[in-house]
């Protein structure tokens, strides 16, 4: 197994906070796959992803116990140099446009540039991403004036363009509509073609059912339940601690209460088509 | 904590970097504001108080002096009050590190020694450099006053310090007002912030 | 072939002038300034008027021109001209001191308040003249290239860059404040006291708002390598016109001339 990131016993606390925002973590990350995480508002979600990022305790402050390592070496002890090795994307998609450049070409660039890059490189990276997140048609428009949707690709490409390992998306389309959503999307998929690392915090339990390798389920700063999606997704039990479940799942369980022999609990719209199905033939040659 | 040795530098955190033009846009929006509801007031100075508050007297300052520069771009004549701006930066920024915002008498002096220090900086360069008028709102009172006879300093202290002890209460009223609203846990990350949260708590 | 990106986001200008290196600029500011004070000490008349600063002030227009910006100079200089105006008007009629030159009526005009009057306005449409030469004739983006170039820190330059972004955007937003609480019924005009207590609901949120965003954009920057070590590239560079040389030499060469003609003049 190539864990890439690794969490040992973390306990972390905010700064005045009276109760810890993540307790006693180890998760292992493995390379190339894709995580989905889960679990209600306010469970620690947002947390571990500032966590794995080394934004705690660096920026957030805080108590911190316990260790983060991203290959081998911990998250506090690289400085300015994570931001080559992890991508980082969250929700708004407002302030996460740099505030000093003109143009959407010139931003996507901005990392680049910080990384001292050179210059034709620059141009030959930013037009591929520019091409791959479909943003190609706004290069040259102000990042300011386009819509959430737009802003958000612009996000990603400009994290994407920096070719990354890992990549933490924190909630991309919480303020997006359908179709920000779905463009957004397009392009979370792209990278999990590419192999990629992911680590994608989503309410949107179909997306999670249908991209993610992974889940795993976060409840008042535990994480109560990981493993493999078709495992996690189709555990009942879990929906009692708060976590949501696709509806295929509920459904298939249901009927397999009601006495069809389905043999799998679908996860997927695509599953459940395919194994209710199975199902119901299996019940007619009786 | 332990106290540490204090350096400049570390006032300017990545996020002390960020609030200087939030600062300075806020210094311009709310001059303009002012202007469109026509205030007797300038009101151009609650960005750099709020910097100063939230991250000290060197990047007050600093915000102070670039809202100036900035400013000036448009209209030269600006660059000449670049010292007023950075020394209420600084002034403001002492005082809320000595925690002078948090009685009501520290208070009321901490409104009146920034005013005062708004109107001794300024003093000098409206009247040496611009003969006592500047062409905003209360030149012409100052100018009034100058025609009836009245001493050119005098003219100057007389309308300007009202309006402008006026003008720090409104300011530092916002600021605050934001402050009370700020989560704590944003409040922490600043420098002086943890000083608005013990209040709070008492 | 069609253009790259990087080099459509360059700055080109054909007016010599215009496209001078921001620090030679810089330089001509400096010494235009360095002669307003030296001409600022000639005096004129039995009164002592600095009168050759009316003169060289046409240096500025001409300047102007020459760097093919005379349009956007004037509107800028016209702000500078009122100010100039008031203080020449405040100083001639008001300032009392010295002998009395002139009476009509009640209008009175002094020997100090026209002194003052005429070194303080000139002076001042000079030295602001200038600056708006150099700031009209070159783009905020070449200040903060010049800037970073110069050896400054790169935050420096993002401080300055980010904050004219920073102007746009919380303008914007204020506006769209402003009209969200009319709607709600807050009064913006009336007495004095109602109009500032419109000041409150309409600057509250969008100081808050700005603060928390610069929280989430601290993780942003940190996301695009912003405090990694190292040399930075940059895509948009600064040019040179090619005139930076002649241009300097001239600049330095005015400057001593008028300064030996005003020694020649004391001595004289």
């Amino acid at each position: 197994m190539d864990n890439i990131i690794e969490c040992k016993n973390v306990t972390y606390s905010y700064p005045l906070a009276e109760t810890p925002a993540i307790q006693e973590l180890n998760v292992n990350i493995e390379r190339g796959k894709f995580y989905g995480v889960i679990g209600e508002n306010g469970s620690g979600k947002t947390t571990f992803c500032a966590l794995l990022r080394g934004f705690i305790p660096d920026f957030y402050k805080g108590e911190l116990n316990g260790e983060v390592l991203v290959e081998g070496k911990k998250t506090t002890d690289y400085g300015g140099e994570l931001s080559a090795k992890i991508g980082y994307v969250f929700q708004n998609p407002f302030t996460q446009i740099s505030g000093v450049k003109e143009t959407v070409f010139e931003e996507v660039a901005y990392g680049l540039e910080n990384f001292g890059v050179p210059v034709e490189e620059i141009e030959r990276r930013v037009v591929e991403v520019m091409q791959m997140t479909d943003i190609e048609a706004l290069a040259e428009k102000n990042p300011f004036d386009l819509s959430g949707g737009q802003m958000q690709r612009v996000a990603l490409a400009s994290v994407i363009v920096l070719e990354p390992d890992i990549l933490i998306i924190d909630e991309p389309t919480s303020q997006l509509d359908p179709e920000g959503t779905e463009s957004v999307f397009a392009i979370i998929k792209a990278l999990k073609e590419k192999r990629k690392t992911i680590i994608l915090v989503e309410h949107k339990i179909d997306l999670i059912a249908e991209y993610a390798d992974e889940v795993l389920v976060f409840k008042e700063g535990r994480m109560i339940a990981a493993g493999d999606k078709q495992e996690i997704l189709s555990d009942l039990s879990l929906l009692e601690q708060g976590a949501a479940l696709p509806q295929v799942a509920i459904l298939g369980s249901r009927l397999k209460e009601k006495g069809l022999p389905i043999s799998r609990i679908p996860v997927t719209e695509k599953q459940a088509i395919e194994f209710i199905a199975e199902a119901l033939k299996e019940r007619d040659k009786k | 904590m332990e106290k540490k040795k204090y350096s400049i530098k570390e006032d300017f955190s990545m996020l002390a970097i960020l609030v200087i033009p939030v600062g300075v846009a806020v210094n311009f929006v709310g001059g303009q504001l002012a202007s469109l509801l026509k205030l007797p007031m300038y009101l151009d100075t609650i960005g750099t108080i709020f910097a100063a508050m939230l991250c000290g007297p060197w990047v007050g300052a600093v915000t102070g002096g670039l809202t100036n520069i900035v400013t000036g771009i448009a209209n030269p004549v600006n660059f000449a009050f670049i010292p007023v701006n950075v020394l209420a930066g600084l002034v403001t920024g002492f005082l809320a590190r000595k925690q002078m915002f948090s009685v009501w008498w520290k208070w009321i002096l901490s409104m009146l020694i920034m005013a005062a220090v708004s109107i001794v900086s300024s003093a000098p360069i409206v009247v040496l450099v611009y003969g006592g008028v500047t062409g905003g709102g209360t030149s012409i009172i100052t100018a009034a006053a100058m025609a009836a006879g009245a001493n050119i300093w005098a003219a100057f202290f007389g309308t300007e310090g009202i309006f402008t002890v006026l003008d720090r209460v409104i300011s530092f009223v916002i600021c605050w007002l934001v402050i009370k609203v700020i989560p704590e846990r944003t409040l922490v990350k600043f420098g002086c912030g943890s000083n608005y949260i013990k209040e709070k708590k008492k | 072939m069609e253009k790259t990106y990087t080099e459509r986001i360059q700055i080109h200008k054909e007016n010599k002038l215009a496209a001078l290196y921001p620090s030679t600029k810089l330089l001509v500011v400096c010494l235009y300034i360095v002669c307003t004070f030296i001409i600022g000490t000639v005096h004129l008349t039995k009164v002592g008027l600095s009168l050759l600063l009316i003169p060289w002030f046409i240096a500025v227009p001409v300047l102007c021109m020459a760097s093919g910006a005379f349009g956007k100079c004037i509107k800028a200089l016209k702000a500078v001209a009122i100010i100039a105006v008031i203080i020449l008007a405040v100083q001639t009629f008001l300032v009392p001191g010295g002998e009395l030159l002139m009476r009509f009526g009640f209008i009175t005009i002094y020997e100090k308040g026209l002194k003052t009057a005429i070194s303080l306005s000139f002076m001042i449409m000079n030295i602001a003249g200038i600056f708006v030469w150099l700031f009209q004739t070159t783009e905020n983006r070449e200040i903060a290239r010049a800037m970073e170039a110069s050896g400054m820190n790169y935050k420096a330059a993002y401080v300055f860059t980010s904050t004219l972004q920073m102007i746009e955007i919380l303008s914007k937003n204020s506006k769209t404040i402003m009209n969200a609480q009319k709607a709600r019924g807050v009064e913006t005009e009336g007495n004095i006291f109602v109009r500032a207590k419109a000041f409150f609901p309409s600057l509250v949120p969008l100081i808050l708002g700005a603060v928390i965003s610069s929280e989430e954009r601290v993780l942003t920057l940190e996301a695009r390598g912003f405090s990694i070590q190292g040399e930075k590239t940059h895509l948009f560079n600064l040019e040179k016109s090619g005139c930076e040389k002649t241009v300097a030499v001239v600049a330095v060469i005015i400057t001593v001339l008028i300064l030996a003609g005003r020694i020649a003049l004391w001595i004289i």
